[in-house]
């Protein structure tokens, strides 16, 4: 077996030397303990002998290289031709880069090339998510949209959409694990993988994490949770949550908000999640005025807004006042909220320009949209603020005392709010109230369907 | 007071090994030479890394001594410890696991090199700070002492530890207290990359014949002299008779570390070739085991290349062996303290 | 500006307080013909002969306590130890004896000494190679301590060293000997607690001491690719300590990590850490974060050892995350 000719380690300070000079040249027969080449090193130099006894052969360096220590210079064959095999290169002669983390020896399985699915930050003060369930098994076919797994956080428990098409090649996790967050737990690919498989985090964390220098820094968008949003309003907590104990602020948040006078217990009874940072000043000091809500403080509240395009809801208006006569687009507006809102008999107060009127929606079609007279009239159970001809481009006021969803203009958009206490509805009714609304804006036709 | 000096010359036949303990001695200093060509070829070619001493040139002297002890005898070994290892009974393979750092090394690729250990057969572990040692060894014989134990611990240090002032208040206690501990001084001549000569003044004997101890000054080339002497102060230790003193006089063939490679400003060339060429330790005890008829040249090459086998088989082992896991990282760093213990009263 | 080795710098800076003062010398385990082990002090012997370039047997405490003798009658010996892992034999004679002196003399007498050694993990030298023990020594009063980031500062600051009127422990990264770094042919000194601002940021101050200065500003070029401006600092000496500088700069930025190559209990971090939460509190809008080496003894297995000291996409992870505003260490 031919003997590599390596470039020595020299000096403790020293990862490399100069070739001086070959005392052999290749072809030459060597015997064990002949000198081989010269080395500069420390500026002195030494002779490094074979180490076997042979012909030199498949020499890489010349005179005056710089060569770094662990490299192959030369091999010393039992023939005196040229193997012609060696790569000069690390390879026979693993130097720093090979050593410290290469895992050759692991039986676990190869890492899978494919777009990586990790685990999802879902609260500030989390670091982990524990794996409820894997919803897709190895080798399972799966769509973005589709659910991977539901991650156990923060005492709920949220399902996770899968992000990218393919296949599971790789889960990297057992259900029941703890999972850091940003850690790899799945490897979809494109293609059909030939041996998906399954394995713990405590196993997985042994091989490296796949592609580490790759991992983008926050986690994928599409890899978010589908529900929980981080923005604030959107999944506001209970205000038990946010009221319990002191509030968790940073040292220049509290001195910023003494010094401006803002309260800032009322970002947590308004829902934000804890800690405040300065940044989270700014919202607080656009928060109303907290007497003006009608209900109490204490009460919990929803706030939901979403954007849609304007131009099919003008359209419709056009239409429905030239073929149907319905000239008042407030009208229409209030229509749409009620049917959203329920199919049956829902009383609207719309506000436009200071004025309130009433109408009671019994059914989808136009024409069973009916004015009523605001002081004989049943209770409205929604309010919906005509602002689109106003200079608003964003409202939060707080809960009142029955839902209000909003309409504002923001350039070619229509931006739709929906506040209410939590009482009057859940989140998810929440949810569908503005989503319907929002829908039917988009595409008005779709009211009459 | 007169000195108890003795220097040693070549020991009688009459009193020599068995024919099995003769081959043994010759069979356990070309393990420890292959060992080192191993190691020093792994570290030269970047496959072992961090700083690692070769023993090559001293192995009639750990050979000589541990081959007068038993496996319940204690040492302790110094940065230079891979010939002390292999004397007291390693094998290769979890040598060069420890020496790569892998997790099937003797400490689980925690250690390395300067800090390799054998519990198993009393070696209490190779120590990177130069004299580091000498309280251990002496504190494992008061331990034996006091549990009414038998075994012997012996220290094993450079001549450059003899700088050391740990050195003088453990030989006064040990003294003091007649512990049974033997002070190996391997005196290759050279402290580091000074000679020897240069950092000690006086005689390294006579340091420990101010304390009372009996100390000799030995061939550190000659395992049988070395032998024959370790196996009568060992029995003479375990008898109480202890604390004992050796000056081994003995040569390192290479650089104080590897990479030292340029070291003609301190000795030359020429003394090096003197030493390999007219003085080793396995040529002498090679030429002698044939001469005594115990041995024949083609047994003796036989067994050589059968060693250079072994080490070859557990080099490539050692390389291709797992690395710890990272979860070992912060394991070991507090043992564990049995709760139950804990409680009053037990 | 032409570029030289860190070790280079050491030399030379050596080389012309020996010339420009008599009194100095220096001492330690192999220190002229070897050179030490790192070759940091190839040469001098050759100039200064072995009547200042002094090899003393391997007696750490022996020669440094001749150092601290020699220091306080009237010479000024800069005192070499092999490696920084051997503070702990010489602890005596450096806290017992150098550091307290002049004190205890109530001002008449001084110990201009130098000690250099070194620090620095990662060269696979095992538990007792391998330490960062400038917490140790810093933490007595009456030394002084400086850890040089740079060939520019290991330079700048061993003249100042030699200089000084106290004991001085200069600690130069091991891993660095061959890093080379501008160094001005004129002659320079860099004052003591002067801390030096690397990079310039506004969102999150990254205080880096040693071998940690570079990872702290490759963190940086990372978070500068996400939009995180970083400042970097190093404060250059330990002791003294450029206070206003680093409070001056977390006012600015509100956030900060503090980095070093020490085991990061009871360490050099949570000492600045804790300076900047008492002087800085009001301005702080995150916790002040340590990284210190992990709290295990240095493993030998390269694959174990990597884990245990600051890496850049560390720093830059926790920095991330301190910006986001998360809660690292949730309550």
């Amino acid at each position: 077996m031919p003997l590599d000719v390596i470039m020595p380690a020299l000096g403790m300070a020293q990862d490399k030397g100069v070739l001086l000079a070959w005392h052999k040249s290749p072809g030459d027969p060597v015997a064990e303990g002949d000198p081989l080449f010269e080395v500069e090193t420390d500026k002195a130099t030494m002779e490094v002998e074979a180490q076997g006894s042979g012909f030199l052969t498949d020499v890489t360096a010349s005179a005056g290289d710089e060569i770094p220590v662990g490299q192959t210079v030369a091999r010393i064959s039992e023939t005196a031709e040229d193997t012609g095999t060696t790569s000069g290169t690390a390879q026979d002669s693993p130097s720093d880069e090979e050593t410290p983390t290469s895992d050759d020896h692991q039986a676990s399985p190869a890492m899978p090339e494919g777009e990586q699915v990790i685990m999802p930050a879902l609260g500030m003060a989390q670091d982990a998510g524990q794996i409820v369930a894997w919803r897709k098994a190895p080798g399972d076919a799966v769509t973005a949209s589709d659910i991977l797994f539901e991650v156990e956080t923060d005492k709920s428990v949220v399902e996770v959409e899968a992000g990218h098409d393919g296949f599971v090649a790789a889960l990297l996790a057992e259900k029941g694990e703890d999972a850091p967050v940003g850690h790899v737990i799945a490897i979809i690919t494109r293609e059909k993988p030939e041996s998906p498989f399954q394995q713990s985090l405590s196993a997985a964390g042994k091989s490296p994490q796949p592609a580490e220098a790759t991992k983008s820094a926050e986690p994928a968008p599409a890899n978010k949770p589908a529900p929980a949003s981080r923005k604030p309003a959107a999944t506001p907590k209970a205000p038990g949550a946010a009221r319990e104990g002191r509030i968790l602020a940073s040292p220049k948040a509290r001195r910023l908000a003494l010094e401006r006078g803002l309260d800032l217990a009322r970002l947590a009874e308004n829902g934000y999640p804890q800690p405040y940072h300065v940044k989270d000043l700014d919202t607080l000091a656009q928060l109303p005025d907290a007497k003006t809500p009608a209900l109490s403080g204490a009460a919990p509240s929803r706030y939901l807004s979403a954007d849609v395009a304007a131009h099919g809801f003008d359209q419709f208006a056009a239409w429905a006042a030239e073929e149907a006569g319905l000239t008042n687009p407030g009208a229409l507006l209030a229509g749409f909220a009620g049917v959203s809102l329920s199919h049956t008999g829902i009383t609207v107060a719309l506000e436009t320009f200071g004025k309130t009127r009433l109408f009671e929606v019994r059914g989808r079609r136009l024409g069973s949209l009916v004015e009523v007279d605001p002081e004989s009239g049943p209770a409205p159970d929604l309010k919906l603020r005509d602002l689109r001809f106003g200079h608003l481009n964003s409202l939060q006021t707080g809960p009142e005392e029955i839902p209000v969803l909003s309409v504002l203009a923001k350039g070619e958009n229509l931006t739709l709010t929906l506040e209410c206490a939590a009482e009057h509805l859940d989140a998810s009714a929440a949810i569908a109230l503005l989503s319907d609304f929002a829908g039917r804006l988009e595409q008005p036709l779709r009211h009459l369907l | 007071m007169t000195s108890k000096t003795k220097t040693r010359t070549r020991a009688k036949t009459a009193s020599g090994p068995s024919k099995e303990e003769a081959l043994r001695m010759y069979t356990q200093m070309v393990r420890i030479r292959t060992f080192e060509d191993n190691a020093n070829q792994l570290y030269l070619s970047g496959k072992m890394q961090g700083l690692t001493h070769m023993y090559s040139g001293e192995e009639a002297v750990a050979v000589g001594i541990c081959e007068a002890l038993t496996d319940s005898d204690r040492i302790t070994s110094t940065h230079r410890g891979h010939g002390h290892c292999v004397a007291k009974g390693a094998n290769y393979k979890e040598m060069f696991c420890e020496l790569l750092g892998k997790q099937e090394g003797y400490c689980r690729g925690k250690g390395g090199s300067m800090h390799i250990a054998d519990q198993n057969h009393g070696n209490l572990g190779a120590n990177a700070i130069v004299g580091g040692s000498m309280g251990i060894a002496t504190g494992s014989a008061l331990r034996a002492k006091l549990l009414g134990q038998d075994d012997v611990t012996v220290c094993f240090f450079g001549d450059g530890a003899t700088a050391q002032g740990l050195l003088y208040e453990v030989m006064n206690m040990a003294a003091l207290w007649k512990l049974p501990v033997i002070f190996a001084c391997e005196n290759n001549g050279y402290s580091e990359y000074t000679k020897t000569e240069e950092i000690a003044a006086g005689s390294i004997t006579a340091r420990a014949e101010a304390f009372g101890i009996e100390a000799f000054q030995v061939d550190g080339q000659d395992v049988l002299g070395v032998n024959e002497l370790s196996k009568k102060l060992v029995a003479r230790c375990r008898d109480g008779d202890g604390p004992f003193f050796l000056e081994l006089l003995t040569y390192r063939y290479h650089g104080h570390h590897v990479g030292d490679i340029n070291r003609e400003y301190y000795r030359s060339k020429k003394e090096e070739a003197d030493w390999k060429e007219n003085r080793d330790p396995i040529i002498r005890f090679r030429a002698w085991l044939v001469e005594q008829g115990i041995a024949e040249e083609s047994e003796i090459d036989a067994l050589n290349a059968q060693i250079k086998q072994d080490a070859k088989e557990a080099v490539a082992y050692a390389e291709a062996a797992a690395y710890p896991g990272v979860e070992e990282v912060d394991m070991h760093v507090y043992a564990e303290t049995d709760p139950a213990t804990l409680r009053a009263g037990k | 500006m032409r570029e030289i080795t860190l070790s280079q710098a050491v030399n030379e800076a050596l080389v012309e307080e020996m010339r420009r003062d008599p009194t100095t010398f220096i001492i330690g385990e192999d220190v002229a013909e070897a050179g030490t082990p790192f070759k940091v002090l190839s040469g001098l012997v050759e100039e200064f002969g072995t009547s200042r370039v002094i090899d003393t047997p391997i007696s750490e405490p022996g020669f440094v306590g001749i150092g601290v003798g020699a220091a306080l009658t009237g010479a000024r010996p800069i005192v070499d130890l092999m490696f920084g892992d051997f503070i702990y034999l010489v602890m005596d004679q450096l806290c017992n004896q150098a550091a307290k002196q002049h004190y205890m003399s109530g001002g008449k007498l001084s110990v201009p000494m130098v000690l250099r050694t070194n620090l620095g993990a990662t060269r696979r030298s095992g538990a007792q190679h391998s330490q960062s023990l400038q917490a140790l020594v810093a933490h007595i009063p009456g030394i002084k301590v400086a850890l040089p980031s740079s060939a520019y500062e290991a330079k700048g600051l061993m003249k100042t060293a030699i200089r000084d009127n106290n004991p001085v422990v200069i600690i130069e990264d091991k891993l660095m000997y061959q890093d080379k770094a501008p160094v001005p042919e004129e002659e320079y000194l860099i004052p003591f607690g002067e801390a030096n601002i690397k990079r310039e940021g506004s969102d999150i101050t990254l205080v880096a001491t040693s071998s940690m200065v570079q990872v702290a500003e490759a963190a940086a070029s990372i978070l500068e690719k996400e939009g995180i401006s970083a400042e970097v600092i190093d404060p250059r000496t330990i002791v003294p300590l450029d206070e206003k500088t680093l409070i001056e700069s977390v006012k600015k930025t509100s956030r900060a990590i503090v980095i070093d190559e020490g085991h990061q209990n009871y360490g050099i971090t949570g000492e600045i850490a804790s300076r900047l939460n008492e002087k800085a509190f009001y301005y702080l809008d995150a916790p002040v974060l340590r990284m210190g080496a992990m709290d295990v003894p240095v493993p030998f297995s390269p694959v174990l050892e990597d884990l245990t000291v600051p890496t850049p996409e560390g720093v830059a992870e926790n920095a991330r995350r301190l910006c986001a505003g998360e809660m690292i260490h949730a309550a």
